[in-house]
């Protein structure tokens, strides 16, 4: 789990509590490695396209191991069949346990039926960076959105899912919002359950 | 006694074959597992359709043969584990216990950041906690 780290000053060394650990990672060490992360893959590609996509698959595979994870550790007996299962879980198990916190909201999009969206006021990837103006419309949150597309297409609804910064009039920084696109199979089968 | 154990990925592609006894013809082994996968696409594509049996990882008892019986677990991410033993009188609690700690491990072998998913399990710390699993459903229930 990701946190603020805080540490307590004991005087005398034997009166710390034998705790059993902590069960968060400290955020500055979470953010230093992700900045690296974006570093590493900005110097091997020529394109944000690209970066972004190396980001997505960076998330792929976290999302991957933490399905499995879960699944074993929360969910007990259960596997997740239906849409918006899956969903429920992402926005709030697998954020859970990732951010600390479960999702600011879940929307089904307007337009079509097969899009959903995640939103979240601030990403905690996003923290502690800011997109340089010629870099146009790339967001870091691509990273999130790849472990959202390794969560849902190991448990069988392959999807294509993207991060946007949408404007919020009153907020100086933008909110972003996690786009999920469900493949035609996965609503068919939907609506074949009923 | 268990005599064969294998992890079969969510396109059937197998991920770990392990058999624990030298007795019987691996292949024969191999072969029981592979119809034992068309057994689950099966139960899995038709399910009863009665409530909580719907989304339960446990299979159960898949089919017996002469003188084995097949055992099926699937994860939420369509792997499956299969488990071959010639115990006759096996518990069903004991074969879940045996699949929880199993899956245990699997979740922990995968969680390996240099294993690719889709191709084989070949950590070897996986494959001694597996054999510890084994010989412990070995003495819990013949007790």
């Amino acid at each position: 789990m990701i946190g603020v780290g805080k540490i307590k000053q004991y005087s005398n060394v034997l009166d710390k509590p034998l705790g059993k650990g902590k069960q968060e990672v400290s955020l500055s060490a979470f953010a230093f490695l992700f900045s690296e992360l974006v570093q590493y893959n900005q110097t091997q590609v020529d394109n944000i396209a690209e970066l972004e996509r190396r980001l997505e698959d960076a998330g792929y595979a976290v999302g991957a191991r933490v399905l499995e994870l879960l699944c074993h550790r929360e969910k007990g007996n259960r596997r997740e069949t239906r849409l918006l299962g899956i969903l429920s879980f992402i926005h709030s198990t697998v954020w859970k346990v990732l951010f600390g916190k479960v999702a600011d909201s879940l929307e089904k999009g307007t337009e079509h039926e097969d899009e959903y969206m995640i939103s979240e006021k601030e990403l905690l990837v996003n923290r502690f960076i800011s997109i340089p103006k010629d870099m146009g419309a790339f967001n870091c949150g691509a990273f999130v959105a790849g472990v959202v597309r390794g969560v849902l297409d190991n448990a069988g609804f392959p999807a294509v899912v993207t991060a946007h910064f949408v404007p919020v009039d009153g907020q100086q920084r933008p909110r972003t919002t996690i786009l999920i696109k469900f493949a035609e199979e996965v609503l068919q089968r939907e609506a074949r359950l009923g | 006694m268990i005599v064969c154990l294998a992890v079969v990925g969510h396109q059937n592609n197998p991920l770990y074959i392990q058999s624990f006894t030298e007795a019987d013809d691996a292949l024969k082994l191999h072969h029981i597992v592979h119809c034992s996968l068309d057994v689950v696409d099966e139960r899995v594509n038709n399910p009863k359709k009665s409530g909580p049996t719907l989304n339960e990882t446990f299979l159960g008892l898949l089919y017996p043969t002469e003188n084995y019986k097949v055992y099926g677990y699937l994860t939420n991410t369509k792997v499956k584990f299969i488990l071959v033993t010639t115990d006759l009188d096996v518990r069903d609690t004991d074969v879940r216990n045996f699949y929880r700690r199993f899956h245990a491990a699997y979740v922990d072998a995968v969680s390996n950041p240099f294993h690719v998913p889709g191709k084989k399990i070949t950590s070897k710390s996986f494959a001694e906690r597996v054999s510890t699993i084994v010989k412990s459903f070995g003495l819990s229930s013949s007790s």
